[in-house]
């Protein structure tokens, strides 16, 4: 039997709906190239040489990758912060979320009220969260120590002690699961009925109904949720910036500060970029190992992966 | 049908055209403005009216742009010329713009030496040459030091300038602790007796008041425009501008790093940090405002910034000179220095732009600044008659112009603000009790060489 191959390009119509295509999509391949392709060019680029940013460029190979491996004391005190960070706060994000959605969705008095209010932490922007919570976490005039303090109580030094802050920080990070919880909310709800009223025909107990029903039916957004609060765990700036500015004694001293102090406070574009680069080596290395970790404990309906 | 297509101009032709064009103009739109044409910088001769971009990196001269603007020698500077005034521009946004060639004409946005050593910023020694306004003679000399380089001037000291070393305190608090207000210390051991008597805790061990946080505003500058304040009461060099030479490890940056670092151990390193991320987060002076801390170091701003920010705390402030150690007893110090309009390389307007330099100087500009914000300039012409009794306190900072028998030196070392950075995290290390003075400074000093040696400028 022949086999027939046919050009989708052969055809005036089809290259004319081709480039008719390409067209309407010029305005997105354009912003692409100019606002993404070529900065991440330009940064891989300037990774390899040293750079001030008001001078030019001087290539010096591999002496920024090398020197931050090597002789860099500040570099391995930042990437312990941001490990901890990513492995401790990630998590607790992601079952905060799941915890929040599980309670809205039971069939609780005011449920979208409710709703409401849990999501309402994620549309704050960042800078009413981070001094909202400077001012409920403050050593001095916090509300929380101020209680304390008017019960004679010493007071806890949340933000300004090395070894509470990072903890701080994550109590904040948890509170904000607002985007997290709308999601696992919307997968609950489509959880089917039938699967929860064979288990309870079955016996199953409430607990046994979330780790064996729920849980595995929501398991590819809880993948999901972890592999995004991965990747935005180890960009970290905003909060700790805001917050800390890295410290107390660099306790909040993390890669995405370390970057940008780097790059606009020494100028030192060039390691700066290889900063970004080695991050996104990083990020794809452990977005990796999720996905191979987690492939044996998601569930698909449809079977694929 | 080829011909045909050749004689006119197809669809497919005139679309591809479009979008190369289209590509073109976004590539133009986005890059950087290009260098200035031979003739920028001649607005002035040709007479043309040009937009003149002004910034500067407070916020506080956005509130008083209206007093500006209705001022006569402002518009004597501006001519015919408009007027863009462009208010807190954060230092890294100035730095992206002069690095991508957009800066503005004249500003006072910080990284002052960068930009010197860099060479974005223009040698003003000619306008200076021919100028009735700005002289060397005019302004105080470590003011008029910092702005050099080479012997050639980068930029003239404009907005807040003036000198930056007083030990200002809160006679009311001073009196409650019975301490005599008109004998203030004078070295770091008499401000430690008073600092131990102005703190103050709950019975459950909570700050309530402490006497001073040596590290707070002027107190704890690392090397910059402000100077290096350790080093001024201490009495080195941090660094040799000749030999290139780092003298961190020594035997006074220790002992200065000790001493100040027992100021912390008796408030506690959290509640002092505590107290410093939350009053008026972080700004300086906040702490002292709320009079929760009794004693400051800071520049002459002080006073008149309290008085219109706290004028009941204003009304018993006093300034003094600050602490030396006990073998230094007597010695007068003090530090000009601040900040400098400059004039960018790329500018478009450079000619254009001077006279603004020069209006920054004038009368009325420094009345304004002076009057509502509480900032003055370096220029003797106008500080030699303005009113040093204005704000309480601010007399103390216009005599020790003429009392000063040590002023710190303005160093220019081309990774200050590496240093500035490392002397912060090495001191907190210091009073929490990881390392000791000796090892403090032994760590600054292997800190900025290695530094030194990674970006290539050993």
């Amino acid at each position: 039997m022949a086999r027939v191959i046919v050009n989708p390009l052969r055809s005036p119509a089809e290259r004319r709906n081709l480039l008719l295509g390409v067209i309407f999509a010029s305005p997105w391949i354009v912003g692409f190239l100019v606002f993404t392709l070529i900065p991440l060019g330009s940064s891989l680029y300037y990774s390899f040489t040293r750079y001030d940013l008001l001078g030019d460029p001087v290539w010096i190979g591999l002496r920024n990758y090398n020197l931050l491996l090597t002789n860099d004391a500040d570099f391995r005190v930042v990437m312990y912060n941001t490990l901890w960070w990513v492995l401790i706060s990630s998590p607790l994000g992601v079952i905060s979320a799941f915890l929040m959605a599980l309670l809205l969705n039971t069939n609780i008095l005011g449920r979208s009220i409710f709703r409401s209010v849990f999501f309402f932490p994620s549309i704050v922007p960042v800078v009413v969260t981070a001094f909202v919570w400077q001012f409920l976490l403050s050593t001095q005039y916090g509300a929380i120590n101020g209680v304390l303090q008017g019960w004679g109580f010493p007071i806890i030094p949340f933000l300004a002690n090395p070894a509470y802050v990072k903890p701080s920080l994550v109590l904040i990070h948890m509170w904000s699961q607002g985007s997290a919880m709308v999601i696992f909310l919307a997968t609950l709800q489509d959880v089917p009925r039938t699967l929860y009223e064979a288990a309870e025909i079955d016996g199953a107990n409430s607990w046994q109904r979330l780790w064996s029903v729920t849980v595995p039916m929501v398991s590819p957004v809880i993948l999901f949720n972890l592999v995004m609060s991965l990747i935005s765990g180890f960009q970290n700036f905003t909060l700790p910036w805001l917050m800390t500015q890295g410290g107390p004694e660099k306790a909040t001293e993390f890669y995405a500060i370390f970057l940008y102090r780097n790059a606009f406070q020494y100028l030192l574009m060039g390691k700066a970029s290889a900063l970004a680069w080695f991050l996104f080596v990083i990020i794809v290395l452990f977005t990796v190992l999720v996905f191979r970790v987690s492939g044996r404990y998601t569930y698909y309906a449809g079977g694929g992966r | 049908m080829s011909e045909v297509s050749k004689a006119g101009i197809s669809r497919r032709s005139f679309l591809r055209g479009l979008s190369v064009l289209g590509v073109g103009s976004v590539l133009a739109a986005c890059a950087p403005a290009g260098a200035p044409a031979a003739s920028s910088g001649n607005a002035g001769a040709s007479k043309e009216s040009v937009v003149i971009q002004h910034w500067v990196f407070w916020n506080q001269p956005g509130k008083v742009k209206d007093k500006f603007e209705a001022s006569d020698d402002l518009k004597k500077a501006l001519g015919d010329n408009k007027w863009e005034f462009r208010t807190g521009v954060a230092w890294d946004a100035g730095l992206t713009a002069v690095a991508g060639g957009t800066p503005p004409d004249i500003g006072v946005i910080g990284n002052y030496l960068k930009y010197m050593l860099k060479g974005s910023v223009i040698p003003l020694d000619d306008y200076i040459s021919k100028s009735q306004v700005i002289a060397k003679d005019k302004f105080i000399e470590g003011n008029w030091n910092e702005v050099t380089l080479d012997g050639k001037v980068m930029g003239i000291p404009g907005y807040e300038c003036f000198v930056r070393r007083g030990l200002n305190y809160n006679t009311r608090l001073i009196e409650e602790a019975g301490l005599d207000a008109s004998k203030p210390p004078v070295t770091w051991d008499e401000l430690l007796e008073w600092h131990k008597k102005l703190t103050k805790f709950d019975t459950a061990g909570n700050l309530l008041q402490f006497g001073i946080d040596p590290y707070d505003a002027e107190g704890g500058v690392g090397p910059g425009s402000d100077g290096f304040f350790l080093t001024d009461s201490w009495g080195f060099d941090y660094f040799d501008e000749e030999k290139k030479t780092f003298n961190l490890d020594n035997e006074l940056m220790a002992k200065g790093i000790d001493v100040m670092n027992e100021f912390v151990k008796i408030i506690g390193p959290d509640n002092l940090a505590g107290f410093r991320k939350v009053e008026g987060q972080g700004s300086w002076g906040g702490s002292y405002n709320a009079e929760k801390q009794a004693m400051i170091i800071e520049g002459y701003w002080h006073p008149g910034e309290t008085a219109n920010e706290k004028p009941e705390v204003s009304k018993v402030n006093k300034a003094t000179w600050i602490p030396v150690p006990e073998e230094r007893r007597g010695k007068k110090v003090q530090f000009g220095g601040g900040h400098m309009a400059q004039i960018f390389k790329d500018a478009k307007n450079k000619d254009a732009a001077w006279p603004l330099a020069e209006w920054m100087q004038s009368q009325s500009f420094c009345d304004i600044i002076f009057d509502n914000i509480g900032w003055l300039p370096a220029y003797k012409p106008y500080f030699d008659k303005a009113d040093p009794k204005k704000y309480p306190g601010l007399d103390f900072y216009f005599q020790s112009i003429k009392d000063a028998d040590y002023w710190g030196k303005f160093i220019r070392c081309p990774i200050e603000d590496f240093i500035s950075t490392k002397f912060i995290e090495i001191r907190e290390s210091a009073y929490r009790g990881k390392m000791t003075g000796t090892e403090a400074a032994q760590a600054l000093q292997k800190a900025a060489e290695d530094e030194w040696k990674n970006q290539g400028l050993s």
